[in-house]
């Protein structure tokens, strides 16, 4: 008998696929995380047929990014799945529409509030209501309720305004969402303001002001702060950058998060500020640093080739859950070096949005868990020329 | 001297630093780039990365020594590391004295760059797992360490590697940085003028002829004669070869008067005249001013 659970998160969907094969038949429960969802039953002619079957599914399912719904978590923590946002470069095309598994939805003052979605605040270039908006919601009884916020464009007409003013709301009102849990400050995508131009801001406050907050995801490199903490909730960190300054990797490595399971860090290119070398990384690639992390992703890198055969050698691997390195610029180079993973207890390694050779694809292809090796359709791999995928 | 700064996640930049450093000192990056003193304080702590570039003083380190990353570019008369010193990476490029590594040490999982170190033998035993390892210009190094792993590249260029042994047969070789196959690393005797002349890539052309030599190179190309005198060495030529994207090689054919050895030596394209040509290779900018009594 097989039975396995998976579900997929990302900044579109949020949805589970569940098998059960018993004998000759299985059947698969599939849709929305929070739905009872579909089901269909398929009978074989024999018993090695089904699991034969069901085996190609579920490898299906887990090459595409699903992952196993592990026990289901205590009451109020979020999946490990819950904390990725960007899967594949086109989903930085599109507002999130889904956020720790919750819909995202714009908040609108003249709509009465809820507490099953998770409400974008932002501005448009001609109407600067983030704050209102904002301050309008928290006084709300569904911001009592309310886990997880969305912070759009809150820079109106001036591309280059910091989050601080929308921040020091939310801080002043702490009290208001004392069951948050997950926060985005940054959902914006290029049409709206250019990675590189969104002036951000240090975070370190925010998360003082929230002990409880287990994410928090960020998008910006510009002015992009940490002063180094300790916040003993915090299980996911993301950061989104065209360009990350090294100061930023030395405040994360120099702050205390012991409960901390899910880093993501885009580095970027250094046309855009990117300072951070591979020499940046050494004290986290140590594996001295948090010891709960299961997720460590190092994406949009230009750097990503000589990361990969560092990485590879590092103690940390040897206890991740999932390597991410997509959405940068790895060639052959690095590729060849992850082939050393062979033997590592990884259940995913992502290096969506690549360059490396169909060769090199087919070799990793055949590590013994599942690899993302693909790239967009409209990509083009030139060895010589390479880009990150936001490089702007 | 310091920002009042020095708390956690710090970077401490002190450029052409001249003063002793205070007692104790805690950081997480140290940038130390042209430090004046022969020595540092053995009770200094830096969490990731030292830099320690240009001191061209600095004799001797800490034992003991354990950084992240560890730079010493162009220390001019630092001549060994310290025992029990601890790095994933090391960047030593332009330390020309260097030459004893400690009995104990952990070097690895990173790169240790050791470009130019023209003193340098030997390489330890206990280096044996990095990412890159560049020995560009190591012209005495002769031999791997037995159990040298690597996940990235190898820089073998001017050294007196011959060979790889088995378990490295398939690490990615470079040149000074340009990315070479085997056979143009260890089969130089393989390549020839055409081959050299046919390959599209500047960087590499360069290398190949380079590994051929380049009297030989000119030799199989049939170089064009753009003059010709003779020298104390006897017949002298300025030879030409066009190139691809490139500027064309020109070089002065000559042999040497005492031991009779015939080499090319490039010189600016422009040259016009194997006069000219000598003039450049002695140092004259304007060859009017170049009235050798005798050639050598």
């Amino acid at each position: 008998m097989i039975e396995r659970k998976l579900i997929y998160m990302d900044a579109k969907s949020s949805k589970f696929w569940n098998i059960r094969q018993d004998g000759e038949a299985f059947t698969v429960t599939y849709g929305r995380i929070g739905t009872s969802g579909q089901e269909t039953v398929k009978t074989f002619a024999s018993e090695a047929l089904a699991v034969k079957e069901a085996e190609k599914l579920i490898k299906e399912k887990l090459g595409k990014g699903y992952v196993e719904a592990s026990a289901p978590p205590a009451e109020g923590a979020l999946p490990l799945a819950a904390f990725a946002n960007i899967n594949q470069r086109d989903d930085l095309f599109r507002n999130a529409g889904t956020f720790v598994g919750m819909r995202v939805v714009d908040y609108a003052m003249d709509k009465p509030a809820r507490s099953d979605v998770a409400y974008r605040f932002r501005s448009d270039w001609d109407d600067d209501q983030i704050v209102p908006a904002l301050e309008h919601f928290l006084a709300t009884p569904a911001a009592l309720e309310a886990t997880a916020i969305v912070i759009g464009a809150w820079f109106g007409d001036e591309s280059s305004n910091t989050p601080d003013e929308v921040l020091d709301v939310l801080i002043q009102n702490r009290a208001r969402v004392p069951k948050l849990t997950a926060l985005f400050v940054g959902d914006v995508t290029s049409e709206e303001n250019e990675m590189s131009w969104i002036t951000q801001t240090d975070m370190a406050p925010l998360l003082t002001a929230f002990p409880d907050l287990q994410l928090l995801r960020t998008r910006g490199g510009t002015d992009l702060k940490l002063t180094p903490l300790k916040h003993t909730n915090l299980r996911a960190l993301a950061m989104e950058t065209g360009g990350m300054d090294a100061s930023v990797v030395r405040s994360v490595c120099s702050s205390d998060f012991e409960r901390l399971e899910h880093l993501e860090l885009w580095l970027g290119t250094d046309e855009y500020g990117a300072t951070v070398r591979v020499e940046d990384l050494q004290p986290l690639l140590s594996g001295k640093l948090f010891p709960n992390l299961k997720y460590l992703g190092l994406r949009n890198s230009q750097i990503a080739d000589q990361i990969a055969v560092v990485v590879v050698n590092s103690p940390l691997v040897q206890r991740l859950e999932t390597l991410d390195l997509s959405l940068g610029t790895l060639s052959d180079e690095g590729g060849e070096a992850l082939l050393h993973l062979k033997d590592s207890q990884l259940k995913k390694l992502n290096l969506h949005y690549h360059y490396m050779s169909p060769e090199m694809v087919k070799r990793l292809r055949a590590l013994p868990f599942p690899v993302d090796a693909t790239t967009p359709p409209d990509m083009e791999v030139d060895e010589e020329d390479r880009f990150v995928a936001v490089g702007e | 001297m310091f920002g009042t700064d020095t708390g956690r996640g710090a970077k401490i930049e002190l450029r052409d630093c001249s003063q002793p450093l205070p007692a104790k000192l805690r950081c997480f990056d140290l940038d130390l780039t042209g430090y004046q003193l022969d020595r540092l304080p053995d009770d200094l702590h830096v969490e990731s990365r030292l830099i320690l570039d240009n001191a061209t003083r600095l004799r001797s380190l800490p034992a003991n020594l354990k950084v992240g990353s560890l730079s010493l570019r162009n220390c001019a008369v630092l001549d060994a590391l310290p025992e029990g010193l601890e790095c994933w990476f090391l960047d030593m490029t332009g330390c020309e004295q260097f030459s004893r590594w400690p009995q104990r040490a952990n070097i690895s999982t990173g790169s240790v760059i050791l470009r130019d170190c023209r003193s340098l033998a030997y390489l330890p035993p206990w280096l044996t797992r990095l990412a890159n390892l560049d020995l560009a210009g190591c012209l005495q190094l002769q031999q791997l360490p037995p159990d040298l792993m690597l996940t990235g590249w190898l820089d073998l260029a001017g050294t007196a590697i011959a060979a790889l042994p088995p378990h490295l047969a398939d690490t990615r070789l470079r040149w000074r940085g340009v990315r070479i196959d085997r056979r143009i690393a260890f089969e130089p005797a393989s390549i020839s003028a055409m081959e050299a002349l046919r390959e599209p890539n500047a960087e590499l052309r360069r290398v190949m002829i380079e590994r051929m030599g380049a009297l030989e190179f000119a030799q199989q190309a049939n170089a064009q004669v753009l003059d010709e005198d003779t020298d104390a060495g006897g017949r002298r030529r300025l030879l030409h070869i066009p190139l691809e994207q490139d500027e064309p090689l020109v070089g002065l054919n000559c042999r040497c008067p005492s031991t009779g050895r015939e080499y090319l030596l490039r010189v600016p394209p422009k040259t016009k005249t194997c006069h000219q040509a000598a003039a450049w290779i002695a140092g004259f900018d304007d060859p009017r001013d170049y009235h050798p009594d005798y050639e050598t």
